[in-house]
Parts: structure tokens; C-alpha cells; sequence
């Protein structure tokens, strides 16, 4: 018999607390699509997602309704395009792009990712191709969700495609003018992407992986403010150890929920379940905060000395909470930092608590990068690279995943704001400090080798 | 082997299990399950037991009477019956119904007319109501089998008219959720 504590509990997190399943994600694999001319190989794809992916809204509506516990997104991650599509030219990746528009629309899913490409090492005829497409296939579809791995722990860093990516960057938000660079805020530059991420921009179905496969991203980071805030109140001088505590129970309640709907979605629609990505993601409404958590735990906001402490402990404690919970965990798994799409980083950056450079050192102890960060339009593509390439050494070096999402705003300054909409959310645009415009290192190109993996200090 | 089931209600004392039990030691009954409860001060238990072939629930109850009427306890003692459920056991899932909103009279009839006309059936039932406006301190929780062969949604959206009706905000949840979140 549960316990009325139990149950008044649970309510609590689930109506005042924000605590849902943020995205139930179906990977489909695209590979034995492929074909040598465009309209077979457009004809497969969209019978292969429409197939699959006719019956994920209605049933991860039904099973959100069983539970009381909301869906808040279904999204589609595919087989890596540029593999997909790898014999034909930039225009016809940019019709596949559309294509997998349209199939996204027809399922009713808000995002279909893998528009995407694996560069770490080096670049193949489908690759480059793809990379030209992103900028055009981005501003002319809604949907599509792009994502190119430029590093790898194991390969090293791609300075070719890294410098390629600057470009591409400043291209794509040009032609998204009109509504401040959207299309970049729908591409991820990453080093060691994971294959099975159900979380947009970096969404794709590796090749490692099966036919189709349902991947859960849960969220909470209000279930974790609250919790941290009902024992700073409750008890008697709560430590870091104790409080550390608190989060990984509460992140442990958090997977339980996306573990418990993720397999049932997957029994329903037939398909085999994949992980739990463990990761608080926030959106643009208070009280869904990653950046509440730092002022609850006493810090004036994100971005002060002490952060990078508390957002190590934080990921820390909820990636242990999260993997005694499910029974597979993958994707990023930690904190995310979108600074558009989380109102109180927003605001921090605004307040000039937070900026691109305590971000940078911030992705060193979290899941992700430099995500959702507007910066002058004006910025240099060399300095974009520049960027990339230091967010990249990060992640190559300390073997975690770290990505760019960089938006340089089209006519717009350091200090203006952008506007996304929806839960891409808006912000202030920040400056990028001491950028120059032409940067010889960045066009040096050629690959970063390898790291040592000994001698770790 | 014979099974009894005392029922026994009174205001809260020390004293009460120790008497009962103590009484069906001496009878050379066997307590197989107790569920025991306190409503604000009034103690509430049930028993079953496994009694001799050679004693009836009759005498047994007038030795519990004589050994709680000091205790102010009533004493209801009866066998357990082999079971004949009176309704037709269907396939059932479990789903936790909880209600919150300002005290009134009619709560528990209001939405366990719903209930019971859908077939669903009543496991278990907590319910506390501090009076006032609070829906924090008026809360109902109901375990409730409900049937797979009833219509559902239409089932759901009756109970949501209903709270409405009575002016509470009602979730319901199948219970799974909250063993998941709450237990390892």
C-alpha cells in the first residue's frame, strides 16, 4: 500500500514542480533506404518514417495520460544523412532536407534530427556535401535539426571541418536573417557525440544501432530546486555531502518516470527501448530552471566564482541518482546550459554574471557546451571556429561530449537581444572578448592529433 | 480449519491489541492477518484468525466482549466466509484517484457514485479533511481497481465533471507512477 506522503509527494512534483518527459525519441534507421536515384531513395525515407513514427504522438499521448505525466515533446533522430545521401549533390540534400520536413509534419513530431555528419577524422564526398546543404537545408525547413562531430578522443580534432563549421555558421544565419540566425540555433557542432542523444539540436540513430529505437530524455530541474530548498529550510545545517544527497535521489525519482513511460511507449509501438538520457533540461519558464539550482544553493547567480563548483557537484549527483534508476543511460546525460532557453541564465548573462568565457569553463564539468549562446552578428567566421575549436579541446581532452550552438545575430550588437521563440526561447546577445577577425591558428587546419592517454594531469 | 474475523472499534488506549490477542491466545486461535488503523482518536482493527473446531465464534465474542467492554470497545465477531463475491471479478488496472479542494459535505459520496457505477472497486481509501478553503488540508486519495472493459476515457471525464461539480482538483494516475518514483 502506498503511503498518502507518497502519493501528495509525487503530485507536488508534477503540478508545481515541472516534472515531465521531455522528449520521447524514435531513431529510425535510414542505411538500407539508400538508393541510387533521388525520388526512390525520397520515396523509402518517407515511407520509412511514416511507418514507424505514425502511431508515437497518440501513443505517448496515451501513456502520458496514464500516468499523469506529460510527453512535452515527440521528435524523430535519423540515420546520419550524409551517409544516407552520401552520392548525391548539395542541391539534393537539401530536397532530402525538406523531405524529412514534410515526414516530420505528416507525424506530427516538432523535430527530426540527423542532418547529420562524422567528420572527426576526416571528411568523404557525402560529408562535404552535407556541410554546404546545412545552411540552405536549415533556414528553408522548420524541423530538420542538424548536428557534424568535428572531434573525437580517439581521432583527435578536425581544424578542416572546424574551420568549414565557422562558415557554415555565419552562412546559416544569413540566410535566417529575418529571424535572428534560427537556423543555427538547429545545429551542433560537437566532439564525441553520443549515438543514441534523444535530445535536439544533436539528435541521430548511430550505425551501431538497431532497425528503430525509442530513446527518453526526463528533465527536472525544478523537482531539483524545490528539493534542494525544502532541506536547506528543513534541516538543521545541510552540507554539500548532504545536499548532494538530495539531488541524486530526486534525479533518481526523475528517471524512474522517463525509464517507467519510455518502455511502455516502446512495448506499445513494438519497437525496442534504448536509454535514459539523464539530463536536467530546462525551458524558458520559471520554475523549469538549470540556473535557479545555483541561487538555491547560495550563489548570487550562475556565473560567479563557485559555479563550476556547484554545477560539477549537481551533474555529478544527478548522473548517479540517474544510473542507479535505469537500466541503460546514454545520450549526454548532465546539465544542460542553453542560455536562450532557460530564463535565469538569461538573465545572468544579461546581468553580466555570466559570459562566453565562464560558459567555455562551465562545459567542463557539464554534459554539453556553448549551447543556445547569441553572439554579434558581426563575429568572424575564423572566430567562430576559433571558438569551436576551443570548446571541442575540452571535450577531446577530458572524453566527454561537448558541442557548440552559436548563433552570431545578423545586424545585431553585443548587448541587443535575439528572439527564437517557442522553447528556443530569446536572450541577450554576448560579446565575444578579444576576437580578431582573421585567425591564422584556426587556418593553420589540418587535424589536432590524439590525446595522450596516460600521464592525466 | 474454521476462520473467524474480529472486528473491534472504541475510542484509542493503551491496552487494546494486548487484550484481544491475549483473549484469542486463550482460545487457542491462530491470527493469520491484523489491520489496525487510528482515526484522529478512535482505534479501529480487524483480525482474522484460524480457530479450533471445537469453539464457536459466539462464545469467542463473549469472551472479547468481556475482556474490551472495560476498555470501552465494541466487538463484532463473525466467520469468514468462503468467497462468493457478489460482483463479476473482471480484469482490473490500478490507478490512484486524488482529489483536493475546499470541504464541503457530500465529497466521498460524490465521487465514489462515479466509482462504483463504472464497477470500479474501492481498495483503499485515506481521506483527510481539516475543513476550511485549503485544498492542501482536504485531500482524498482512492486505490481503485478500475476495470479494463469500461470505457475509459468517458469513465475519466465523468469523474473530472464530477470534481468540478464539487469544486476539486482531481489526478488520475495509474499507480505504477508512483511506485516507480517512490519505491526501489
Amino acid at each position: 500500500m502506498l503511503t498518502d506522503r507518497e502519493i501528495i509527494s509525487t503530485l507536488e512534483m508534477l503540478q508545481n514542480e515541472h516534472l515531465d518527459v521531455r522528449t520521447v525519441t524514435l531513431g529510425v534507421n535510414l542505411l538500407d533506404c539508400a538508393a541510387n536515384d533521388l525520388k526512390t531513395l525520397k520515396d523509402n525515407i518517407m515511407k520509412r518514417i511514416t511507418t514507424l513514427a505514425k502511431n508515437l504522438v497518440r501513443v505517448c499521448d496515451q501513456v502520458g495520460d496514464k500516468y499523469g505525466i506529460p510527453v512535452v515533446n515527440k521528435r524523430i533522430a535519423v540515420s546520419p544523412i550524409a551517409v544516407v545521401g552520401a552520392p548525391f549533390s548539395t542541391s539534393q540534400f537539401i530536397e532530402i532536407a525538406k523531405l524529412l520536413d514534410r515526414a516530420a509534419e505528416e507525424v506530427d513530431v516538432d523535430f527530426i534530427g540527423g542532418f547529420t555528419a562524422l567528420v572527426e577524422k576526416g571528411m568523404a564526398r557525402g560529408d562535404r556535401t552535407l556541410i554546404r546543404a546545412i545552411p540552405q537545408a536549415l533556414a528553408e525547413t522548420k524541423r530538420v535539426c542538424a548536428s557534424v562531430n568535428v572531434a573525437s578522443t580517439l581521432a583527435g580534432i578536425n581544424m578542416d571541418a572546424v574551420l568549414r563549421m565557422g562558415r557554415t555558421i555565419k552562412t546559416a544565419a544569413e540566410l535566417s536573417a529575418q529571424k535572428d540566425g534560427i537556423a543555427c540555433a538547429k545545429l551542433c557542432v560537437f566532439a564525441n557525440i553520443p549515438q543514441d542523444i534523444p535530445f535536439m539540436a544533436g539528435a541521430y540513430l548511430g550505425v551501431g544501432e538497431p532497425d528503430a529505437v525509442i530513446n527518453v530524455g526526463v528533465s527536472g530541474p525544478g523537482v531539483v530546486k524545490k528539493a534542494i530548498d525544502r532541506a536547506l529550510n528543513s534541516e538543521e545545517n545541510p552540507d554539500l555531502g548532504r545536499i548532494s544527497e538530495i539531488i541524486k535521489r530526486t534525479a533518481y525519482k526523475v528517471t524512474r518516470v522517463g525509464e517507467l513511460i519510455g518502455r511502455e511507449v516502446a512495448e506499445n509501438l513494438n519497437i525496442c527501448f534504448g536509454v535514459v538520457d539523464l539530463s536536467l533540461a530546462p525551458t524558458p519558464n520559471v520554475g523549469d530552471s538549470v540556473g535557479e539550482i545555483f541561487q538555491s544553493l547560495g550563489l548570487r547567480s550562475i556565473g560567479v566564482p563557485g559555479t563550476t563548483a556547484a554545477l560539477a557537484l549537481l551533474n555529478d549527483a544527478v548522473k548517479k541518482g540517474g544510473a542507479f534508476a535505469s537500466s541503460h543511460v546514454g545520450g549526454l546525460s548532465g546539465a544542460f546550459i542553453p542560455v536562450s532557453e532557460d530564463l535565469n541564465i538569461g538573465k545572468a548573462a544579461e546581468d553580466g554574471y555570466l559570459s562566453l568565457e565562464k560558459l567555455e569553463a562551465l562545459t567542463s564539468v557539464c554534459s554539453v557546451g556553448l549551447d543556445m549562446v547569441a553572439i554579434p552578428g558581426n563575429t568572424s567566421e575564423d572566430t567562430i571556429s576559433a571558438i569551436i575549436a576551443d570548446e571541442m579541446a575540452i571535450g577531446v581532452i577530458n572524453k566527454k561530449t561537448t558541442a557548440a550552438r552559436l548563433i552570431p545575430v545578423p545586424g545585431k550588437r553585443a548587448g541587443e537581444r535575439a528572439f527564437f521563440g517557442g522553447l528556443l526561447g530569446e536572450s541577450i546577445i554576448v560579446p565575444v572578448n578579444n576576437a580578431q577577425g582573421a585567425n591564422p591558428f584556426i587556418r593553420l587546419a589540418g587535424r589536432i592529433p590524439a590525446p595522450i592517454h596516460s600521464l592525466t594531469n | 480449519m474454521k476462520k473467524i474475523v474480529v472486528s473491534v472499534l472504541g475510542q484509542d488506549r493503551p491496552g487494546i491489541i494486548a487484550a484481544i490477542t491475549r483473549v484469542l491466545y486463550q482460545a487457542d486461535c491462530n491470527i493469520e492477518n491484523v489491520s489496525q488503523t487510528i482515526l484522529q482518536s478512535e482505534f479501529s482493527g480487524i483480525f482474522i484468525a484460524s480457530i479450533p473446531a471445537d469453539r464457536s465464534a459466539q462464545d469467542l465474542c463473549l469472551q472479547l466482549e468481556k475482556a474490551l467492554t472495560p476498555l470501552k470497545q465494541h466487538v463484532y465477531v463473525k466467520y469468514l466466509e468462503h468467497i462468493e463475491k457478489d460482483y463479476t471479478f473482471t480484469e482490473s488496472e490500478p490507478f490512484i484517484i486524488v482529489t483536493k479542494g475546499p470541504d464541503s459535505k457530500g465529497l466521498v459520496a460524490g465521487i465514489t457514485e462515479v466509482i462504483a457505477r463504472y464497477g470500479a472497486n474501492v481498495t483503499n481509501l485515506q481521506a483527510v479533511f481539516e475543513g476550511g478553503d485549503d485544498p492542501e488540508k482536504n485531500i482524498m486519495i482512492y486505490e481503485v481497481d478500475i476495470p479494463t472493459r469500461i470505457d475509459q476515457q468517458k469513465f475519466y471525464e465523468e469523474l473530472r465533471n464530477r470534481a468540478q461539480e464539487l469544486g476539486l482538483n482531481i489526478s488520475i494516475q495509474h499507480r505504477n507512477i508512483f511506485k516507480a518514483i517512490n519505491r526501489i
